[in-house]
C-alpha cells in the first residue's frame, strides 16, 4: 500500500481517453473541490463505489506558473475574469483537480455559533447548530492537520497586523490553516510549490483513491440523468485542459449522485437537467457573496511582505457588525493593480511595494443578492448581483477599521482605493473621512471569492433545494454538498463549513446506499 | 443627388475605416493572439501607465516585455474572455475620436496621440466619476501592470522576486503526471519521497527562483 501506483483506485488523465466510455459505481461525485473531495473520500471510506468526476486537470508542481496573470488563465475559470452584472463584482472559481483549494489561502474557520443561529431560523433547521458540526470538522481538522499559522512563517506583513489590532485592543487571531510546514512563501494563490498547503488534490483525492476510488479528471458532466423521483447517474464530454476543446464523451451510472460542482456550476447543471430539482424555483436564485475589498499600508522600514503565509492573521472581532478583517498577499503584479496613478508616480509608487502590507475586509452582506443562469446553452454561467447600499456602508466601517490598525502599527501612510478620496492619507486623522462618510457601492473597489446560497437548504421544500441532509427535496438519490446550500453567509471564510456539511450529508448518504 | 450621397457614403465609410484599421505598421509575426493594431495599442497604453526611465524601475512598460506577455495572457484565455479583451483594446484605442484628447489635434485614436496626451486619456477615464469607466481603466491597467510585473528585472528592482523553493516528492506525484501527458510520463518514483529537502521557513534574504535570477 506503500505506492500510489499499487492502490485499488486508479486516477484517468486527458492524455488516457480515446474513446467514449460508460462505467457504474454505488455513488458518482461531480466536481473534486473540498466539498466534493470529501464526500468522496467519505463514501469510499464507508465502502462504497465511488466515481469522482472533475471538469479540470491535475495540477503538479510543474505545472504550475509563479507568473500571476498566466496561473490565473490556466486555473481559473474564464480565466480569471468572471464578473457579475448589475453591481461588476469580479469573481473567481478554480477548474483544477481541488477546486479552489489548489489557489486558496487555506483559511480554515469554524462558522460562529450566532451565525447557525440565524441559518436555523431563517431556514427552519433543527440540526444544524455549531454543535452539531462540531465532530465533522474536528474529523477534517485532524485528517488535514489544520492548525493556527506558526510565529515563523508570519513575516512582518501578517505581525504588523497583529501588533496594530493589539494596539487598539482588537482581537487578532493567527489562522487556522489545512497547511503542514509551510514555508511563508506566500504565493498560495499559484500553487504551494512547498506542498505544504494540503489541497484536496494531495490529500482527500489520494486518499479516497487509496480506499479504490476511480478519479475521472477533465472530464465536464453536462447532464444529469433521472427517472421520475430517481436519479440514475451522469454524462457529458472529456474536455482537453485549459481550451476545453470537447472529446470522446462518457456515461456514469450510479445509485445516488452528489453534486459538488461549486455554487455557480451546480445550478447550471440543474437547470440544464430538465430544471431538477427545482419545484421551489429557488435553484439559481439567492447567489450571494462576501464582497472584500483591500487596504495597502506603507511602513518607514522594509517590511519584505514576499515573505509569510499568505493570509497568516485575521481578526474575528467585528463578525457581528457584519464583516470580517484578515491579511493579504498575492502575485505583486496582482496587488499593484491596485497602486493608483500613472506613469512616473506610478513607479515612484511600487517602489514603495517593498514597505507594504496589504489588509482585507470581507462583509457578510444581508442585502446584496443576486441569480445566476445559463448563458444559452453553453454551462457557463450568466450571473447578476446587486451591491446594497447597507452592505457597502459595512464594507466602508471595514476600510475605516483597517486604517486605524494600519496607524496604530506604525504605517507612514495608507492608500485606501475608494473613488473620490485621495490616494494617500498619511494620518489618522486625515484616514477619519473613512470614518464619518458613509461609501457607497460605487466607491469601493469590490471582488469575491466566497459565494453561496444558490441550492439553499431549508427544511420546507417549497422554501429550498435541498434538507439537512443535503439530500433534494424533489429527489430520492440526488445530493448537492458545495456551498450553494449555505442559507446565507457563513460570516466566515466558506471552505471548512463546506466540508463539514458535505461529511455529515456523505455519512447519510453511505447509509442509505 | 442620390449618386452624389452615395458617393459622400462611401467616402466617409473609408475615411472611417482608415480612422479605425489602417496606419498601425507591421506588429510582430511572432505573436500568436494580438494583431498589429492590438499591438500597437498595448505598446503604447503599457508605456503611458509605464513609461521608461526612473531609478530603479526604469524599464518601459513595452521594454520590459508587456506586448509578448500580454499576448500569451490572451493566448491562454478562453475564446470567450479573448474577445472581451479585444473589446476592451478596441474601446480604449477609439474612445477618443468620440471623446477627443487634450489639444487641437485630440480627436485621433489613442496610439496617435502624443505620449502626453496618452497620459491625460487614461488619467480622465481613471478618475472619472463613472463608476463604469473607471472599471474599464482599470482593466486595462490591471493587464498592463500584471504584464509590466511578469518581468524578472521589475521584480528584483522591487524586491519582490520570488524565492528559491524545492517542491518535495509526495504521493500525489506518483499518481499525475504534468498536464497533457500520459501517466506513463511520470517520472518519480516511491523512493523519491524520502529524499531529504529543507522545510524550513524561508530566508526573505535567500537566493532568488532560478528563473528571476540576474542572467537568468
Ligand atoms: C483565490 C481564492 C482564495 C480563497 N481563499 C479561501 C480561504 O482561505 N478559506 C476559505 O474558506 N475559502 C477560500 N476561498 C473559497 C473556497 O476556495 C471555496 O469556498 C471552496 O473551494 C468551495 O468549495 P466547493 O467544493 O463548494 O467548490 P469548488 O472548490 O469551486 O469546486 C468545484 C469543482 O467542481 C468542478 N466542476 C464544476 N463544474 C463541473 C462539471 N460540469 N463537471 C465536472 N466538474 C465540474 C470545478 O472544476 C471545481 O473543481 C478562496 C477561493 C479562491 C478562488
Ligand atoms: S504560504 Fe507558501 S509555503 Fe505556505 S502554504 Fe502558502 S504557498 Fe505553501
Amino acid at each position: 500500500m506503500n505506492d500510489p501506483r499499487a492502490w485499488p483506485g486508479s486516477v484517468r488523465v486527458f492524455a488516457e481517453y480515446d474513446r467514449d466510455f460508460h462505467v457504474s459505481a454505488d455513488v458518482v461525485v461531480v466536481g473534486s473541490g473540498p466539498c466534493g473531495a470529501v464526500a468522496a473520500y467519505e463514501l469510499a471510506a464507508a465502502g462504497k463505489s465511488v466515481v469522482l468526476c472533475e471538469e479540470g486537470p491535475p495540477f503538479t508542481p510543474a505545472d504550475y506558473e509563479i507568473d500571476g496573470a498566466i496561473s490565473m488563465s490556466r486555473t481559473m475559470r474564464e480565466g480569471g475574469l468572471r464578473f457579475t452584472s448589475g453591481t461588476v463584482l469580479p469573481t473567481m472559481q478554480a477548474i483544477a483537480l481541488g477546486g479552489g483549494s489548489l489557489v486558496n489561502s487555506a483559511m480554515c474557520n469554524r462558522t460562529p455559533e450566532f451565525r447557525f443561529q440565524e441559518w436555523a431560523e431563517s431556514s427552519e433547521l433543527s440540526r444544524t447548530s455549531r454543535a452539531d458540526l462540531e465532530p465533522h470538522y474536528d474529523a477534517i481538522a485532524e485528517f488535514l492537520g489544520i492548525a493556527t499559522t506558526p510565529d515563523e512563517v508570519q513575516g512582518p506583513r501578517n505581525l504588523l497586523f497583529r501588533d496594530g489590532c493589539k494596539a487598539l485592543g482588537y482581537s487578532a487571531e493567527s489562522c487556522p490553516r489545512n497547511v503542514v510546514a509551510c514555508r511563508g512563501s506566500g504565493e498560495c494563490f499559484t500553487g504551494c510549490r512547498a506542498r505544504a498547503k494540503q489541497s484536496m488534490d494531495i490529500s482527500y483525492v489520494p486518499a479516497a483513491i487509496r480506499l479504490g476510488a476511480q478519479v475521472l479528471t477533465s472530464v465536464r458532466v453536462e447532464q444529469i440523468l433521472s427517472d421520475g423521483r430517481r436519479v440514475t447517474g451522469v454524462s457529458g464530454r472529456v474536455v482537453a485542459p485549459f481550451t476545453g476543446t470537447p472529446g470522446p464523451s462518457f456515461r456514469v451510472e450510479a445509485k445516488a449522485v452528489v453534486l459538488a460542482a461549486g455554487v455557480v456550476a451546480t445550478p447550471l447543471l440543474l437547470q440544464r437537467s430538465g430544471n431538477l430539482a427545482n419545484s421551489s424555483g429557488q435553484v439559481g436564485e439567492h447567489l450571494q457573496f462576501h464582497p472584500g475589498t483591500s487596504v495597502l499600508g506603507i511602513f518607514p522600514d522594509p517590511v519584505d511582505p514576499q515573505f509569510g503565509a499568505t493570509q497568516g492573521y485575521q481578526s474575528l472581532h467585528f463578525l457581528r457588525d457584519g464583516f470580517k478583517l484578515e491579511t493579504l498577499w498575492a502575485p505583486p503584479g496582482v496587488l499593484a493593480v491596485r497602486m493608483p496613478g500613472l506613469g512616473h508616480p506610478l513607479k515612484q509608487a511600487l517602489l514603495d511595494m517593498r514597505f507594504a502590507s496589504v489588509f482585507d475586509g470581507i462583509a457578510s452582506c444581508r442585502r446584496s443578492e443576486g441569480r445566476v443562469r445559463e448563458r444559452g446553452k453553453s454551462l457557463q454561467p450568466a450571473m447578476s448581483w446587486r451591491f446594497h447600499p447597507d452592505d457597502a456602508a459595512i464594507l466602508g466601517r471595514a476600510i475605516w477599521h483597517m486604517a486605524e490598525i494600519f496607524f496604530a502599527a506604525g504605517a507612514r501612510k495608507i492608500l485606501p482605493g475608494i473613488a473620490g478620496l485621495p490616494d494617500e492619507m498619511h494620518s489618522l486623522a486625515e484616514a477619519d473621512v473613512l470614518r464619518t462618510r458613509t461609501l457607497r457601492p460605487s466607491e469601493i473597489v469590490v471582488a469575491s471569492t466566497h459565494v453561496f446560497g444558490t441550492t439553499r437548504m431549508h427544511s420546507d421544500p417549497r422554501r429550498g433545494v435541498v434538507d439537512e441532509d443535503l439530500k433534494a427535496h424533489d429527489l430520492d438519490n440526488l445530493y448537492v454538498v458545495d456551498t450553494g446550500v449555505f442559507p446565507r453567509s457563513p460570516a466566515v471564510n466558506p471552505m471548512f463549513t463546506g466540508m463539514a456539511l458535505a461529511r455529515r450529508s456523505a455519512l447519510a448518504l453511505a447509509g442509505r446506499v | 443627388m442620390s449618386l452624389l450621397w452615395t458617393f459622400l457614403g462611401i467616402a466617409f465609410a473609408g475615411w472611417a475605416v482608415a480612422r479605425l484599421f489602417l496606419g498601425y505598421g507591421a506588429g510582430d509575426p511572432a505573436l500568436r493572439q494580438l494583431a498589429s493594431r492590438e499591438q500597437a495599442f498595448v505598446r503604447a497604453a503599457a508605456d503611458a501607465v509605464f513609461p521608461s526611465g526612473g531609478g530603479a524601475l526604469a524599464l518601459s512598460g513595452s521594454e520590459a516585455g508587456a506586448v509578448a506577455h500580454v499576448d500569451r495572457y490572451v493566448d491562454s484565455l478562453s475564446p470567450r474572455s479573448r474577445v472581451l479583451i479585444r473589446l476592451l483594446f478596441f474601446l480604449l484605442e477609439h474612445a477618443t475620436l468620440v471623446f477627443p484628447a487634450p489639444g487641437w489635434d485630440g480627436i485621433r485614436r489613442f496610439t496617435k496621440l502624443s505620449p502626453a496626451q496618452r497620459v491625460a486619456v487614461l488619467d480622465a477615464w481613471q478618475r472619472s466619476p463613472l463608476a463604469v469607466r473607471r472599471t474599464v481603466f482599470q482593466s486595462l491597467r490591471a493587464i498592463v501592470t500584471m504584464a509590466y510585473f511578469a518581468n524578472a528585472t521589475v521584480l528584483r528592482g522591487m524586491g519582490l522576486a520570488p524565492l528559491e523553493m524545492e517542491s518535495p516528492v509526495i504521493d500525489a506525484d506518483l499518481l499525475y503526471p504534468p498536464i497533457g501527458r500520459p501517466k506513463s510520463a511520470i517520472r518519480f518514483t516511491p523512493a523519491d519521497r524520502e529524499r531529504t529537502i529543507v522545510r524550513a521557513p524561508l530566508d526573505p534574504h535567500g537566493p532568488l527562483d532560478p528563473a528571476y535570477r540576474e542572467n537568468a
